[in-house]
């Protein structure tokens, strides 16, 4: 088991997006927003998306805010760190539903369903899910290891 | 549709509404808690989705908070945020004993924390009903659920209430207050923050009003 990242980077927000290589933590903090981090052991490239909606409907001024336009761009921005062609893994976090009554119920769910899809489409397999809930999350993806840690307020951090 | 949600003309005439909620809200708390109270109406914000989920802190502390969900001609939610000493504050204010003396958040911490959102929610909207512009008698009221109480990250609770915008536009509107109880501030802090079906209702009710100025 990796120690838990002493040093937090800034967060990636809503709408973000972050690719690196070898070194250092990417993070982000989620409610019914979907984390997706993709990762390549050989290369040691890796990213991380904070998704918002399913589907961009055309949009494409914030590719990072929906779940269509954010993972082939996250798999773009990786692939240009590498001159050989990277094999990626997936591990996904968040889609809590954080309050009963909330009209944001139903997004948390067709965010995980829509990544889960797409991923599937694109021949990344998902390794890793930590979803659902009623909790906020905190992702973080270990660039040097792959390591995915999601951590909820009150409970033991895991690996996913 | 337009990127930001409102125009200046609408903002400030919101912002008028909001004041009014925030004085009736500090006549209700001083009146709850037995001591002068003043909740101050910030500047509404319309922030851009990426910096709005810091409006609450940078860090990763989670903060305590109580939601109310709003229903009725402004849907949305209304959310009373404050970290765990400022909020263990209440249960010592309402058990009349020293600060510092509650120390977790136990039942009755809780059910202090979440009558007090009762209380400065309904007195707020209350007031705004009042205030809005053009309100007909049959025109819809605005419905509070019963608050909720909860521990987590501050970016993941405000995003989440921001969801609804969020899914209309790259920008998003909220509005702030600050608490001052016998004179000192507190780290208590109001956020209203509006659906996207509201967006458009503020958008309209208050086009109307700035027309007619």
């Amino acid at each position: 088991m990796s120690t838990r990242p002493t040093i937090l980077p800034a967060a990636i927000r809503m709408g973000e997006m972050a690719v690196a290589q070898s070194g250092g933590v990417l993070r982000t903090l989620l409610g019914s927003c979907v984390g997706i981090a993709l990762y390549d052991r050989r290369r040691r490239v890796g990213g991380l998306a904070h998704v918002v909606l399913p589907e961009s409907r055309g949009k494409t001024e914030t590719p990072a805010k929906f779940v269509d336009t954010a993972i082939p761009a996250l798999v773009e921005a990786m692939q240009a760190l590498s001159e050989e062609p990277l094999r990626l893994s997936a591990r996904i976090a968040g889609g809590a539903q954080m309050f009963k009554t909330s009209v944001a119920r139903r997004i948390g769910d067709q965010n995980v369903d829509a990544s889960e899809a797409l991923l599937r489409t694109m021949r990344i397999p998902i390794v890793g899910r930590h979803c659902g809930g009623s909790k906020g999350r905190r992702m973080t993806l270990d660039l040097a290891t792959g390591v995915v840690r999601v951590e909820i307020v009150g409970c033991e951090g895991v690996e996913i | 549709m337009n990127d930001l949600p409102l125009a200046e003309a609408q903002l400030l005439a919101l912002e008028a509404v909001l004041r009014a909620g925030a004085a009736e809200a500090s006549h209700a708390l001083s009146n709850w808690i037995g001591k002068p109270t003043e909740i101050t109406s910030d500047a509404v914000q319309q922030l851009s989705l990426h910096d709005s989920t810091s409006v609450l802190g940078e860090g990763d502390e989670p903060i305590c908070f109580c939601i109310v969900e709003l229903a009725g001609v402004l849907g949305g939610c209304m959310i009373l945020a404050f970290d765990d000493a400022s909020g263990l504050v209440l249960a010592d204010l309402l058990l009349d004993q020293p600060r510092g003396t509650a120390s977790e958040w136990g039942d009755m911490e809780t059910s202090a924390a979440l009558e007090t959102t009762n209380i400065v929610c309904c007195a707020y909207l209350n007031a705004i009903s009042r205030a809005f512009p053009h309100r007909e008698a049959s025109d819809p009221e605005m419905v509070p659920s019963p608050p909720q109480f909860s521990r987590d990250y501050a970016s993941s609770l405000v995003e989440f209430a921001l969801m609804g915008q969020a899914a209309a536009s790259d920008h998003v509107l909220l509005a702030q207050t600050q608490f001052q109880i016998d004179g000192e501030p507190v780290d208590w802090t109001l956020l209203l923050v509006p659906d996207a079906e509201s967006m458009t209702t503020l958008r309209d009710v208050f086009s109307s009003e700035t027309d007619l100025a």
